[in-house]
């Protein structure tokens, strides 16, 4: 099946891409194609036209600031960033990039394009014809959510590997426009909404990825259905200062199970206090219920989810204790 | 196939220069072909198959100017302008197959046979980044593709036992099936 027809743009230059963003409502930014066009052939995108940033020079290069923090260009591809010495300083990021689908996927998919990987939902995530049997949702067209009925807002899952890592690692993000540039931290990049997942405007693009030097210990683990390439139920990238049990600063972040990647800030203000022993764990882990609210069944039952978030962040604690 | 049967509007079409297997094409495409369209529709390199389309099969898998594996069907032909690529047709050379490609026959790789072409492109890639590839690498490497007929054991065993065909002398005395 051919792609939907569009316009098929490839500006030579930063300023050209955002002309371009900022002159055609409900264009739609391309890089490594891998998430755009599989939408596209399932129909879930009908853009108007497409602007292919993938080979925008400003967009590219991995460099290290005076301050020590790594600036990252959103069109470098996983592949060359698993490759890169600068990356070696952060092995928990690498362990996220390395989880992105497969090789084939990350030898053409880029940094900005899985942050910016579109939220997936069982019923809009397959064929046109499967979805028109079914009827429309709340990201198809109409007022209603097959995933969570009744739901006011559409709750597809967030299922990017690298965004939790690069939230934990306090990563920032560039978002350019005509109108400028601004610098959003990751954690506030992401909405509860699985239309309108990021802050990102449409005529913004996302160019560069900063992130801060750090000496923490940092962990990111992925649970899937099977080894090789998967999307996962659920991802958790874990951070703290300090030794052992001891810790003066925790971060802790949850992906694949909700709408947005989850920040754990009330269970790690009593793991600060009470630090990374036994109970303190069992009590972080018996308190995630309240943390994470109401799941959906999307992919994986929302009991299983609950579970699997408690297994992941009991791994994740016990994982920083050993570091 | 469907490229063959819908008739995309004349008015977005545009000369991509692509070099695939070292010869240069032009071919007229649309926006709305990827370059897994061009290849079997438009050159006619039918080596390279159409499976899921979605980018979990892996079957459509060529090789970039790197000889890294990247999947034809979820890449537009118009980001190759300019490019050159690899497909199965192009790892032969002067009628002798590629080690890889006598390590499939040797060690009885192939069942049905549609996926052989992908999983071989993701087997030489493999080979590409890492002549003598651990354990891992392979399994890394040949994540991206599925063969349903079968397992990958005989794919990994002639992965692993690639080099032995690799010299232009023919197959290994013996064909060693370790």
């Amino acid at each position: 099946m051919l792609l939907p027809d569009h316009e098929f743009l490839k500006p030579a230059s930063l300023a050209e891409g955002l002309a371009l963003l900022a002159a055609g409502p409900g264009a739609r930014v391309l890089a490594g194609g891998t998430d755009v066009v599989f939408n596209m052939r399932g129909r879930l995108f009908t853009p108007p036209a497409v602007v292919s940033v993938r080979s925008l020079p400003e967009l590219q290069g991995l460099h290290e600031r005076p301050d020590g923090s790594l600036d990252i260009g959103a069109g470098c591809r996983l592949t060359d960033l698993l490759a890169d010495p600068l990356l070696a300083r952060h092995p928990a990021l690498r362990t996220a990039l390395r989880a992105v689908a497969s090789r084939h996927v990350r030898n053409l998919a880029t940094l900005g394009g899985n942050l910016c990987l579109d939220t997936r939902c069982w019923f809009t995530n397959q064929s046109e014809d499967w979805r028109a049997a079914r009827g429309p949702c709340l990201k198809t067209g109409i007022d209603a959510c097959h995933a969570l009925h009744g739901s006011p807002v559409c709750v597809a899952l967030n299922n990017a590997d690298t965004p939790p890592a690069l939230i934990a690692l306090g990563a920032t993000v560039t978002l350019a426009s005509v109108r400028g540039e601004r610098q959003v931290a990751l954690r506030d990049f992401y909405r509860d909404d699985g239309i309108d997942h990021t802050v990102r405007q449409p005529d913004e693009l996302l160019t560069r990825v900063i992130v801060p030097p750090t000496t923490d210990r940092v962990v990111f683990l992925k649970e899937t259905a099977r080894q090789g390439m998967d999307f996962a139920y659920g991802t958790i990238a874990a951070r703290a200062d300090g030794h052992g049990a001891r810790a003066g600063r925790i971060t802790l972040v949850l992906g694949s199970l909700t709408t947005a990647p989850v920040v754990l800030d009330a269970i790690t203000t009593r793991l600060v206090a009470d630090g990374l022993g036994d109970d303190a764990i069992d009590a972080a882990c018996a308190g995630l219920r309240a943390a994470l609210g109401p799941l959906t069944n999307l992919y994986s039952p929302a009991a299983y989810k609950r579970e699997l978030a408690r297994t992941l962040l009991r791994r994740a604690l016990l994982a920083l204790r050993e570091m | 196939m469907d490229a063959k049967r819908e008739t995309p509007p004349a008015g977005r079409s545009r000369v991509l220069r692509l070099v695939v297997n070292g010869d240069l094409h032009e071919v007229l495409v649309t926006p709305r072909h990827t370059l897994l369209d061009v290849i079997r529709g438009e050159l006619g390199l039918k080596g390279t198959k159409e499976g899921c389309t979605t980018g979990s099969c892996g079957v459509c898998t060529v090789h970039n100017d790197r000889g890294e594996a990247i999947l034809s069907c979820l890449t537009p032909a118009l980001e190759w302008d300019g490019e050159s690529i690899t497909t199965i047709e192009g790892l032969e050379s002067g009628g002798r197959l590629a080690p890889i490609q006598q390590a499939f026959v040797e060690h009885h790789a192939v069942q049905c046979g549609y996926c052989t072409p992908g999983v071989i492109m993701s087997a030489q890639a493999i080979l590409n980044a890492t002549p003598e590839p651990a354990e891992a690498d392979i399994n890394d490497g040949l994540a991206g593709v599925i063969c349903r007929c079968t397992g990958h054991i005989k794919v990994k065993e002639a992965v692993r036992n690639a080099w032995r065909y690799a010299g232009g002398a023919g197959p290994a005395p013996g064909g060693s099936h370790d």
